[in-house]
């Protein structure tokens, strides 16, 4: 990684990260202060991950405060930040789309315009490929340009959806700063928690019958190296981020030695109805169109502009993801 | 036996050692009949044979020089037919011959797929598998006759434009087959099938698997550009559902968004007339309320619905694929592959010539069967 960098690219200023806490943002804090030398890391959100006390210098911000904008501008021209990783954004959709949607859009809105107002150079926002949502009439590759489509009810992702929505607005007004947003693929590894690696956790998998779309994984580590890498060049726009090939979900759950339990996509979206937005705050469809139909993400910008090479297969992150799980089973 | 000697350098068996080993086998002879009161049967008959050959110069006869004779008796008849299959079993590979015997057996869709497919979902192994169904398809079912496949160029973008009918691309499929059969580079080519299918249960994930994709513009755009051979039909869901008096009468090329395509790609379009496709499934009518109602065409034929299931087997008549002289687009500057006129003008020389084919095969077949 290091060897990569050219040494001028990060700069005497700070890099703030606003989600701290996050798995993202704790684990790019911990992989920036482990270079040499290590940049400065100016941590944002309501609490600060253990591990990283004392070493990054943390403010409290809740970013659904009304004035959020003004005190993020504050705090990053204090410190005198030249970079912005904003990764504050929930791993798993909120059961509280209230919440979710202050946090998500208005806190992501608050944070481009602290950026902007503090003469910050980069922005990089984590977003995520599945705000092109699962349709019938996807092509077999979306590319960045295909138009964001998620699904009606899936509130979490179209709210993702609108804050790529206000990026671009964003980047089209402030063409001086460099903006940034990475879509990954279903991320899994052996440490990732969120809705999807539970979903494939257990034994028996909940497939719906007739269908078996292609899929693709990003692996945990090769997610960091590229949020690290989006903060160390200058790549303005979206990338797609995927591990190369795509494998169907039946492969996937044969090589994991796992079995499915195909169910009628019209009796599993009723019955788990009330369930799931008591979980999750959507209907099963949020999730369980991802299994039905094609989202499958062509990854060729990131790799030409970025220069992002991931280091795991769709295949091998998928047995990353199940060799650690089966380990866990022997604790 | 460690003290027993090696054979000489002559291969002779010293004659101690030959003793030795007479001795056993009468030893071994009489303790069986003191057992089991075997009479001279067959597997003394062998030790015996054995034996004696042991006392000839050539020591490593051939086996049918100790072949086992029929003895009279049923009971030992049957024990030397025991010993005969034993004999033959020791050669046999189980586990080639069960392997044999699944593949034999294996259905399409049932079982093992391979560990990796390509970036469409292609699967080497599964296709490798159905290629048999296909061939059977292809041979017997519709006895598919092949001309004009010396037409198709050798060069990396081929794209193949075909009369599209039946509700399920059998037609894709064989051309596809046809192709690969018969054409020298042994190259498959990819065929574009309809938007419904990719939502429909169960057949998209097949269809997927042997390669087909599904049309639309970004896709047969990458194709191309990765040096794929593609197979398009333009009629689209209207070709394929048409009703059957209307067979065989091109419908309109969509909005021909193939041609600037090919022509920015530089890509040959090889014309493709396919003769018997279109009465797999004699449509009568397609209600669209029924179309409204469940989310995919439902077409009535003479036996679908009628039949349940048995109405998806498709009417065995007899094709045809003829492929046409190929247009080029080497001399077609940009801009004008996305000229509006000239689009449409290509577009209608595509139609005309499939139409053409279709002409000229129609008559030469006698009824839909022959």
């Amino acid at each position: 990684m290091s060897a990569r960098r050219p040494p001028h690219s990060v700069g005497p200023g700070a890099i703030a990260i606003t989600g701290l806490g996050t798995f993202t943002g704790a684990h790019i804090a911990e992989r920036l202060l482990s270079q040499d030398p290590p940049p400065r890391i100016v941590g944002l959100d309501l609490r600060l991950p253990r591990r990283l006390e004392g070493r990054v210098r943390f403010h409290r911000v809740d970013l659904t405060e009304p004035t959020a904008d003004s005190l993020v501008a504050e705090i990053l021209e204090k410190e005198r930040c030249e970079a912005v990783l904003h990764a504050g954004f929930f791993t798993d959709p909120y059961a509280d789309l209230e919440y979710a949607h202050e946090l998500e859009v208005v806190g992501s809105l608050h944070v481009m315009n602290a950026a902007a107002a503090a003469g910050v150079r980069k922005l990089v926002v984590t977003s995520t490929a599945q705000v092109y949502g699962p349709h019938a009439d996807n092509p077999n590759f979306l590319s960045e340009d295909h138009p964001l489509r998620p699904q009606r009810d899936a509130h979490a992702l179209r709210d993702r959806a609108e804050v790529e929505g206000l990026l671009r607005i964003f980047a089209q007004r402030h063409r001086a700063l460099v903006v940034t947003s990475l879509r990954p693929s279903w991320i899994i590894g052996p440490s990732y928690e969120s809705l999807v690696t539970r979903r494939f956790e257990h034994a028996r998998v909940v497939t719906l019958l007739g269908y078996d779309p292609l899929l693709q994984f990003l692996h945990e580590v090769d997610w960091l190296a590229a949020v690290e890498l989006a903060l160390e060049r200058d790549a303005p726009g979206a990338f797609n981020l995927a591990g190369e090939g795509v494998l169907p979900l039946s492969t996937l759950l044969r090589l994991a030695g796992k079995r499915s339990l195909p169910l009628p996509h019209p009796l599993l979206y009723r019955v788990a109805y009330l369930d799931s937005i008591a979980r999750t705050g959507d209907p099963p469809a949020a999730f369980y169109d991802h299994l039905r139909f094609l989202w499958v993400v062509d990854t060729r910008r990131a790799r030409d502009e970025l220069g992002f090479e991931p280091v795991y297969t769709t295949q091998e992150a998928w047995m990353s993801f199940v060799v650690s799980r089966k380990l866990r089973g022997y604790r | 036996m460690s003290e027993a000697k090696p054979p000489g350098a002559n291969g002779r068996i010293p004659p101690d050692a030959l003793a030795e080993l007479r001795a056993s086998v009468r030893a071994l002879r009489g303790e069986l009949e003191r057992r089991f009161g075997i009479p001279d049967t067959n597997v003394p008959a062998a030790a015996e044979a054995a034996a004696e050959a042991l006392d000839e110069d050539d020591v490593f006869a051939p086996d049918d020089e100790i072949d086992i004779e029929r003895p009279e008796s049923p009971v030992g008849w049957l024990e030397g037919l025991a010993q005969r299959v034993r004999e033959q079993l020791q050669d046999v590979d189980v586990v080639k011959l069960y392997e044999a015997l699944r593949e034999r057996v294996s259905i399409p869709g049932a079982g093992d797929v391979s560990a990796e497919v390509d970036e469409y979902g292609l699967d080497d192994r599964y296709l490798a598998r159905t290629r048999r169904w296909l061939d059977w398809l292809f041979d017997r079912w519709w006895r598919v006759e092949v001309s004009g496949i010396e037409l198709i160029p050798d060069s990396p973008r081929v794209l193949f434009v075909a009369n599209s009918a039946g509700i399920l691309p059998w037609d894709a499929l064989m051309v596809a087959h046809a192709v690969e059969r018969f054409h020298p580079s042994k190259r498959r080519p990819r065929p574009l099938v309809a938007d419904w299918l990719a939502t429909l249960p169960f057949s998209q994930s097949r269809l997927a698997r042997m390669g087909a994709v599904r049309a639309c513009a970004e896709n047969a755009e990458r194709l191309l550009s990765d040096n794929q051979w593609v197979i398009a039909f333009p009629e689209g869901q209207k070709g394929a559902l048409k009703p059957f008096r209307e067979r065989y009468r091109l419908q309109r090329f969509a909005r021909g968004g193939f041609v600037p395509l090919a022509a920015r790609l530089n890509a040959a379009i090889v014309p493709v007339a396919v003769v018997g496709a279109e009465e797999v499934y004699p449509i009568l009518f397609e209600p669209r309320v029924l179309r409204r109602l469940v989310g995919v065409p439902v077409p009535i034929t003479p036996t679908f619905p009628l039949l349940g299931p048995l109405g998806i087997i498709p009417l065995p008549s007899r094709w045809r694929i003829r492929f046409g002289e190929p247009i080029w687009f080497d001399d077609v500057p940009p801009e004008r592959a996305t000229d509006p006129l000239y689009v449409n003008r290509t577009r209608e020389r595509v139609r005309g010539a499939i139409q053409a084919l279709l002409e000229e095969e129609l008559p030469r077949r006698r009824s839909i069967f022959s």
